[in-house]
């Protein structure tokens, strides 16, 4: 087991499926001689040229439907977004067209492109710039949304993303591409959609999360088992198809869930949880299922007034301490 | 900024609350947790804990004395404070809930039942707390979590008494609540240390013990029918001969299956069909009403290590005798476990208490309320009778029945007696 960070873990799995698979191509914008806005691709332009590693103009509609057509005859694109702020003008291609033309066409043609875009805040990127926008993608059937939250899960998602048959959001994070973490040895490690993990085992309140808020779940398990509190987290992983099963079983045996997300709350991953759970868990609740997201107002510029309005770990873990005061426990 | 403490709902069907003694004074100071008074509810003596720390500022409702439900009981606030203000909206004993009075007002937060009164509504002098508060809900009323009213039920416990007492929000019952439950072996929290002494002295200086919480219901309960229900006895010896001999023939004729039709199950048979031919001695006594039953739940008296439980066999007047057996076997045996759920304890409209196979010749039992009767039955033995001028030998097993006089006359009683004797005497009419 090797070091890496997010970000290489990230590079290591395109350049292994670019390597292994001809018709896996990347397309982005400045991917290639500048490496990416977020260097996740940097030195594949180099080793690939410019066929496998293209370069677009500002034109994420185009880019994308250019992504959906070639995948439509055979290929395997990656589409690089900058950032999940800007998939918006791409929409139309996105749900209208990526998640349906397998429906549309009656099974005969289907989409295996994967949209790889960070999400996230805490950089001072103001309110278009520092969305979590993935549960909106997560609500559309034909899609697939995932959010890994550690190195392995980077890179073993990432190929499996790739080679799957169906168009694939894979949503990244700008503060954990700088997050060194275990990076398993075996070239052959692939991690499967659509499973969560438990990341933590506890056995007072289950906390569930996705993408880097996984992280900071697990700063807050730390800090309250020094109370002699144990909290089990659980990673999503994916939240397309969502893993509501795994959840339930942590649940069944906490009895208390609490919901973290960085996006908005309202109709957010957490809402759809808590429904999943109370149908899941009715008769194993101790308390309601609560959850936690970022402030409803778009996102501030000021450094205090991000904090905020972010999901911290001190906010999550008044939340999870509030559930439990509920329950009668500490 | 005082407030008033209203008669919280302690059971379900309560409609008034009796105060059986405050346990604090005006003037005293409390905090949570304390048991301020002991409430007599129309099932049991409760305590009534406080929610907030305060001090007593006066007491409307004295020992003894009664109160409907929500109406103000005392009025708390900050030491040094006075009453006066609040004091005005309660009038003691007899105030109904000022709750028309309070409707012209936006509620903090409408409550989904609306006939649960919350047990500390804020006075007209801290509304304005309270509306910017979390509301008050029914404090009083018994609110548990999923998990913990499945663990309830799994362990047999009755949470009726944990109203408003769970560590929750606003008294809700969570599972860790039931955890102390389980583990302590007790269904209520032990009193607190101050509390006083029983009225009763102890005999000697025996061991005191607190009773379980089943033992105190029994006790109660017991208590509370033998002094309120005019109980009145019919006895009759029942020839069993037949039916003994019927019993043979139906467990040498179940001898495969394992099951085994007990002389208790024919008598449990007996009654229901029984009553359900005898309205006016099928019906009981509630609140100066008549309730009159369609079918007869019979409740089976189990005896446990230390005290009892009435497990009860619904509709036992629709069910033939094998479902009768097979069903008390299994609420027998979870009642020995103590796995009985609450709901299987509820409802009996009649009891019958066996203690046949302790050689008792004849008891009475005592009723419990609201059921119109109860049968207590004696061992089964041979004994020598007269038949047609010849001294025979039969079996023959006594029995008492106890009536609620209120409910029934002696008539009626003894009409269900010579019924449920015939039908014994003539068994095969058990099997139709």
């Amino acid at each position: 087991m090797a070091d890496l960070t997010y970000r290489e873990a990230l590079r290591r799995a395109l350049d292994d499926e670019l390597a292994r698979d001809p018709e896996v191509f990347l397309m982005g914008e400045e991917i290639g001689r500048f490496e990416g806005s977020y260097k996740v691709t940097a030195g594949l332009w180099e080793k690939y040229g410019p066929q496998r590693v293209r370069e677009t103009p500002i034109s994420e509609e185009g880019f994308v439907g250019a992504g959906i057509g070639a995948a439509m005859m055979g290929l395997r694109p990656v589409i690089e977004i900058m950032t999940i702020n800007f998939i918006l003008v791409a929409m139309d291609q996105v749900i209208n067209h990526a998640a349906k033309i397998r429906y549309m066409f009656g099974g005969a043609v289907g989409v295996p492109m994967v949209i790889r875009t960070p999400g996230g805040a805490g950089a001072q990127l103001t309110a278009q710039h520092s969305q979590s926008l993935e549960a909106w993608f997560a609500g559309c059937p034909g899609m697939k949304v995932v959010a890994p939250a550690s190195v392995a899960d980077a890179y073993g998602m990432m190929k499996t993303a790739i080679r799957d048959d169906d168009p694939v959001l894979f949503v990244e994070n700008l503060v954990m591409y700088n997050v060194t973490g275990a990076m398993p040895d075996d070239p052959d490690f692939t991690v499967p959609l659509g499973r969560a993990a438990v990341v933590r085992e506890g056995r007072d309140l289950t906390l569930v999360a996705h993408s880097y808020t996984v992280q900071r779940a697990l700063r807050v398990a730390d800090t309250m088992s020094r109370d002699g509190i144990e909290i089990e987290v659980v990673d999503l992983r994916s939240l397309r198809p969502l893993d509501a099963e795994t959840v339930a079983e942590s649940v069944r045996k906490t009895s208390r869930a609490l919901i973290a997300e960085e996006g908005w709350s309202t109709y957010g991953v957490g809402a759809e949880l808590a429904a999943r759970i109370h149908r899941l868990c009715f008769d194993d609740l101790d308390a309601p299922v609560e959850r936690i997201g970022s402030a409803e107002v778009p996102m501030p510029y000021s450094k205090p007034l991000e904090l905020a309005a972010l999901p911290l770990e001190s906010k999550i873990e008044a939340a999870a301490r509030g559930l439990l005061a509920e329950s009668g426990i500490a | 900024m005082s407030e008033e403490l209203v008669m919280p709902r302690l059971s379900d069907t309560m409609e008034e609350g009796t105060i059986g003694r405050w346990l604090v004074h005006e003037g005293d100071a409390f905090a949570v947790g304390d048991v301020l008074a002991e409430i007599e509810t129309d099932k049991a003596t409760m305590e009534f804990q406080a929610y907030d720390a305060g001090t007593v500022l006066r007491i409307l409702v004295g020992d003894g004395e009664s109160a409907a439900l929500g109406a103000p009981i005392a009025i708390v606030g900050a030491e040094g404070e006075t009453a006066d203000e609040a004091a005005s909206a309660g009038n003691g004993a007899t105030t109904p809930p000022p709750q028309d009075e309070e409707a012209a007002e936006p509620e903090p937060e409408p409550s989904p039942e609306p006939k649960a009164a919350p047990a500390r509504r804020p006075s007209k002098s801290s509304k304005a707390k309270a509306a910017s508060g979390n509301g008050s809900r029914a404090t009083g009323a018994l609110r548990v979590s999923p998990i913990a009213r499945r663990m309830a039920d799994e362990a047999g416990i009755d949470l009726t008494v944990m109203a408003g007492r769970g560590s929750g929000p606003e008294g809700r019952v969570v599972k860790a609540d039931v955890e102390r439950l389980i583990s302590s072996g007790e269904l209520t929290r032990p009193a607190a240390p101050d509390a006083p002494p029983a009225a009763e002295s102890a005999p000697g200086d025996g061991e005191l013990r607190e009773l379980t919480p089943m033992l105190k219901a029994v006790a109660t309960r017991m208590a509370q029918s033998k002094q309120t229900v005019p109980h009145f006895y019919v006895e009759s010896e029942i020839d069993m001969t037949r039916a003994m001999q019927l019993r043979a023939e139906l467990n040498s004729g179940l001898a495969d299956s394992g099951e085994k039709i007990s002389v208790n199950d024919l008598i449990v048979r007996a009654s229901a069909l029984a009553l359900i031919q005898h309205h006016q001695a099928h019906r009981s006594y509630v609140e100066g009403k008549h309730v009159y039953h369609a079918h007869a739940n019979i409740g089976i008296a189990v005896a446990l290590d230390d005290g009892l439980i009435v497990p009860v066999l619904n509709e036992a007047d629709s069910k033939p005798v094998r479902e009768i057996s097979r069903e008390t076997r299994d609420l027998a045996g979870r009642a020995r476990a103590g796995k009985l759920k609450q709901r299987e304890i509820e409802g009996a409209t009649f009891s019958v208490s066996n203690l046949g196979m302790f050689d008792v010749a004849n008891f009475e039992a005592i009723i419990n309320p609201p059921e119109s009767a109860i049968i207590a039955i004696g061992a089964t033995l041979e004994r020598p009778v007269v038949m047609g001028g010849e001294i025979v030998v039969r079996t023959i097993m006594r029995v008492t029945l106890s009536c609620d006089h209120r409910a029934c006359s002696g008539a009626d009683g003894a009409k269900l007696l010579q019924t449920i004797k015939r039908l014994l005497q003539s068994p095969s009419l058990l099997l139709v």
